[in-house]
């Protein structure tokens, strides 16, 4: 045990020399690889260099970045702009993205208060219609008068 | 911090020798690709920032740990399932041997000899893998660690977790079994 852990200079040279014949025999064989595997350790490749573009790019590329999203998001407002400058662009743009929903919210309490002002204007026409006819309101609560109206009105029908 | 032509240079490097390694470990070579494709994913996402003399380290280190995962997941699921090599038959090897002596057959001169030449070496080099694969897991990667990828013995002892004087060992040891076996074959690498 103790010559495998203490190997004189020459035996390590000569073990030193072994082990690299060894090696240059596995790396010829190894560039013989298949070429469906070295094509899949090819898209492996291509796959890892993308997910790093992507890890990479919001620490190096952040203020563009959210002048882009910015825009995107605002491109009802203003479609085209991408000068990227800075705060300034970006306070912006986060307010230029608040106009849609802003107009959202006031389309509808225009909506709202357009429903209640016809229906105010529906109950408004039946009460000047009760108001100028000749028959007086009070004739409504009268349960003859009630009764009259319907016999009349089957009377032309027989 | 490694730009993307030069970690794209070291991936393309080491693709294959990682690939073989993890071959040599898992004895599967669907599985050898999964880990190499996950350790170069794992390199990229979390150390595409570092400087490119750091990459080598941190892949070798990267490519142990995923095998490793891979043997813990292994284990979770042969614990589940029956294992399906059970009922393999035996070894393959002796089939992809007989295969290419029945192909060595000379039928004129140069080609012969130069088709000659190729399956000897052929045939060495699968006595090579396979006294390679057969050698512990420890002594295995110390040894591919230090001569395949040109490791020197202080980087070989970091990526692997234990002192120099064990890489050391471990690699005498695994030279040692390797030419005895080599020796015992006739193979003169």
């Amino acid at each position: 045990m103790n010559t495998v852990q203490t190997p004189s200079p020459q035996a390590e040279a000569a073990a030193e020399r072994f082990a690299l014949r060894v090696t240059a025999r596995l790396s010829s064989g190894t560039d013989e690889l298949p070429y469906d595997i070295t094509e899949r350790l090819r898209a492996s490749r291509m796959q890892a260099l993308a997910k790093r573009k992507k890890a990479v790019a919001p620490a190096r590329l952040a203020a563009p970045a959210v002048v882009h999203a910015g825009g995107g998001s605002a491109a009802l407002g203003r479609g085209g702009h991408h000068d990227g400058n800075s705060e300034g662009g970006s306070w912006w743009n986060a307010l230029v993205s608040a106009v849609p929903l802003l107009a959202l919210m006031a389309g509808l309490v225009m909506i709202n208060i357009a429903q209640d002002e016809s229906s105010v204007h529906d109950v408004a026409e039946v009460d000047a219609a009760l108001l100028t006819d000749d028959l007086p309101p009070a004739a409504y609560a009268d349960p003859g008068f009630v009764q009259f109206l319907k016999t009349s009105a089957q009377a032309p029908s027989r | 911090m490694a730009t993307e032509q030069e970690l794209s240079d070291f991936l393309k490097s080491v693709e294959k020798r990682a690939f073989k390694r993890s071959v040599y470990h898992v004895r599967n070579e669907e599985a050898a690709l999964d880990i190499v494709q996950d350790s170069m994913l794992k390199l990229a996402e979390h150390y595409g920032d570092k400087p490119a003399a750091e990459l080598p380290m941190l892949y070798q280190r990267i490519l142990s740990n995923c095998t490793l995962d891979w043997f813990r997941r292994q284990k979770t699921r042969n614990a589940l399932f029956s294992s399906m090599s059970d009922f393999e038959g035996p070894g393959e090897d002796g089939m992809d041997f007989d295969l290419l002596e029945a192909y060595s057959g000379p039928e004129d001169g140069e080609r012969a000899e130069s088709a000659e030449d190729l399956t000897r070496r052929a045939q060495i080099f699968r006595s090579i893998e396979a006294e390679i694969a057969e050698l512990p897991p420890r002594q295995r990667e110390a040894f591919l660690m230090r001569y395949w990828e040109e490791m020197d013995v202080a980087e070989t002892a970091a990526a692997m977790g234990c002192s120099e004087g064990s890489v050391k060992t471990h690699c005498f040891r695994a030279i040692h079994t390797l030419s005895k076996a080599l020796k015992a074959k006739g193979i003169e690498p």
